[in-house]
């Protein structure tokens, strides 16, 4: 019985999701998106094969054979770019569907007055936010099913028919995708706990993927990382000018030239000493970055898609390999969802009913 | 039935509801009475296994609610004071989704959700709840209380929002339900409402139980032997000579008084007047309402 009150209460949720003209219109974009991303990805893809097949031939025809190994050793093009191009809408489409699916699923219960009834019926309390979030799953799981197939369908209608790598990777993708909205929803979902109306929940939910998708990042960039962290050695012998390329919001491009101050030689102790300094910041860097990366689901999103949609060929790592270089993302991805439905579910256990 | 053993709830170090012990038997109708804050609801909210109490137990059909709430939640209806629904949803939709959880078959669903509708007045409505009146809201409430078959009902403030059609409605639907031996629980502040419908009354005050038993017992309790006897005659009257009066209020002509007497003393004035030949044009004994029976209790237990 106790598994009969989670069943409803998760198919009345989904239900909910499915009727919801906001679950309609988001669903609507996305699916747009994704097929509007394919088309685009999918002509250049067609473009790109057909210029590679041009060098190849090129490649064929040629005696020199340091440059026709050179050309034969280009990567061919795969359609995976397309899904990259798509990752990248979805990242923002996607965190907002999640949001948009999650900040009131508690609040509007609270509202409508409608938990004391909920809670008063033969029913644990746990269940009641368990159903919820299934709920919320599936209905995230049918949506990007959904895109998954108009991307494959709009592949189909350009006659190209992904190899099993490439069908592996679209997966791949699928799943960070997935992973990516969910954690979004689990985010609005807590600040649904937390929250006394939906109002706050949604500009708290909105405050903390600011914080994870836009404040943190900053962090590895060059410019926020020198300030925090110092600069990079300067190499002996040389004098460095840095002058401003761009700038936006929180970010200033600056470039870097080593100039040499004067011709004497160098000292071989401080050129070792500077290269030792060099590896250490450098190393302390990509710490850094990685961290930042990590605390960060659209970083990890990023990183995923990024490993998942390179160019198929002979030199490209295998799934396996491809999952153990992206097994701290994925664990990453994977971890703070059960975090922010961890503590939902815990301070929904502890809400106070009057 | 109901059963609560020393039940106490303590937000932030203040008792809203302090040692409680009250019983109500199978088949009553029961009125929980007292102000705001005085812990109504939140005594009900520990019936129905919402909240937890900081020390001592309830229980109903002999199950403790802490213990096995899944069970007692079986075997009650509960209608909450801010009674609540799924806006976007038909009253019958509602009610269908509650009566899912307590196992009903669809067939046995539809025509439990269809009779229940037609009890409250609700039958052919077929909008959402979203735009029902506050009235309406109230009758779904009530018919999703009853949606499981409830051994026990439990109401919090059910006429608040109701118009007197309601109400009457109410009524006969809270009498058929003890007629068929069902209990009650109505909690209100509406004191005329639980006197005609209550077989019996418990009276909290600040979380405890000043006062509980039937509305006549209360009564009596209340005014402490206490009569009040209003006359009103053609002609000035006499005096009244008797050890039983306690005070006589006259009006400056003497046509009128308000006499408080340990005991009922209304035949001996009659008698008084007659044998004067004075014209007696009106002679009433004023028995406690519900609202003096409260505030009696409340005077005393706040006191």
């Amino acid at each position: 019985m106790t598994r009969t009150a989670l069943r409803i209460i998760a198919g009345k949720e989904f239900s909910d999701h499915l009727r919801s003209r906001r679950f309609h219109l988001l669903f609507a974009i996305l699916a747009v998106v994704a097929a509007v991303g394919m088309i685009t990805g999918a002509v250049q893809y067609t473009r790109d094969l057909s210029d590679y097949n041009a060098v190849q031939m090129i490649a064929e025809g040629e005696d020199d054979p340091t440059l026709a190994g050179n050309l034969a050793g280009l990567m061919r093009p795969s359609i995976l770019s397309a899904y990259s191009q798509m990752g990248m809408l979805m990242a923002g489409i996607g965190v907002v569907l999640g949001i948009a699916m999650g900040f009131d699923l508690v609040t509007r219960e609270k509202e409508s007055k409608s938990l004391k009834s909920l809670l008063a019926y033969p029913v644990f309390r746990d269940e009641v936010i368990n159903g919820k979030a299934l709920g919320g799953v599936g209905a995230i799981a049918l949506a990007m099913g959904a895109v998954l197939v108009v991307s494959v369908a709009v592949m189909a209608l350009f006659g190209i028919v992904p190899d099993l790598g490439e069908f592996v990777r679209i997966l791949v993708f699928g799943t960070a995708s997935f992973l990516l909205v969910f954690t979004f929803f689990a985010l609005a979902l807590l600040m649904s706990t937390v929250s006394k109306d939906s109002g706050n929940a949604l500009l708290y939910s909105l405050i903390v993927m600011i914080v994870l998708s836009s404040f943190v990042p900053i962090f590895a960039y060059t410019p926020v990382y020198s300030a925090v962290f110092g600069d990079p050695p300067a190499q002996p012998g040389t004098a460095t000018y840095s002058y401003q390329q761009g700038s936006s919001a929180y970010m200033v491009t600056t470039t870097k030239v080593g100039v040499r101050a004067s011709g004497d030689a160098i000292d071989p102790e401080a050129l070792a000493e500077y290269e030792r300094a060099s590896r250490e910041y450098t190393n302390q860097r990509r710490t850094i970055t990685d961290i930042v990366t990590l605390v960060s689901p659209t970083g990890n999103y990023q990183t995923i898609l990024g490993a998942a949609s390179q160019p198929a060929g002979d030199n490209t790592p295998g799934l396996g390999s491809l999952l153990g270089a992206l097994a701290y993302n994925l664990i990453a991805l994977l971890a703070m969802p059960a975090a922010f439905f961890g503590l939902a579910w815990v301070r929904f256990m502890r809400e106070d009913i009057r | 039935m109901i059963l609560c053993d020393r039940l106490t709830k303590v937000y932030n170090g203040i008792p809203a509801v302090d040692d409680l012990c009250l019983e109500i038997p199978a088949g009553e109708v029961f009125g929980l009475l007292g102000p705001n804050g005085a812990g109504k609801s939140t005594t009900i909210l520990m019936l129905v296994g919402l909240i937890r109490p900081t020390s001592g137990a309830c229980s109903i059909g002999g199950i403790e609610v802490a213990a096995h709430p899944i069970e007692v939640k079986r075997k009650i209806g509960y209608m909450p004071e801010d009674v609540g629904f799924y806006a976007d949803r038909t009253a019958a939709e509602n009610l269908d989704y509650a009566a899912r959880f307590y196992g009903l078959s669809e067939a046995e669903r539809k025509r439990r959700v269809g009779d229940l509708l037609a009890l409250v007045g609700l039958d052919g409505v077929g909008t959402t709840v979203g735009g029902y009146s506050k009235g309406m809201r109230q009758r779904l409430g009530l018919a999703r209380a009853l949606v499981n078959d409830p051994e026990v009902v439990i109401l919090d403030e059910p006429t608040a929002n109701l118009d007197p059609r309601g109400v009457l409605d109410y009524r006969r639907i809270v009498r058929d339900l003890a007629g068929r031996g069902t209990t009650v629980l109505v909690s209100s502040h509406i004191l005329s409402e639980v006197s005609k419908v209550c077989t019996s009354v418990g009276i909290l005050a600040r979380g405890r139980l000043i006062a509980s038993g039937d509305r006549e017992v209360l009564s009596r309790a209340a005014m402490q032997d206490r009569v009040t006897i209003d006359v009103e005659t053609g002609t000035p009257m006499p005096r009244f000579a008797s050890p039983e009066i306690l005070s006589a209020e006259f009006s400056q002509d003497a046509c009128s008084a308000r006499i408080v007497a340990e005991s009922d003393i209304s035949t001996l004035i009659a008698k008084t007047l007659y044998a004067e030949g004075i014209l007696l044009r009106r002679l009433a004994v004023e028995k406690p309402d519900m609202e003096d029976i409260l505030l009696s209790y409340y005077t005393e237990g706040t006191a």
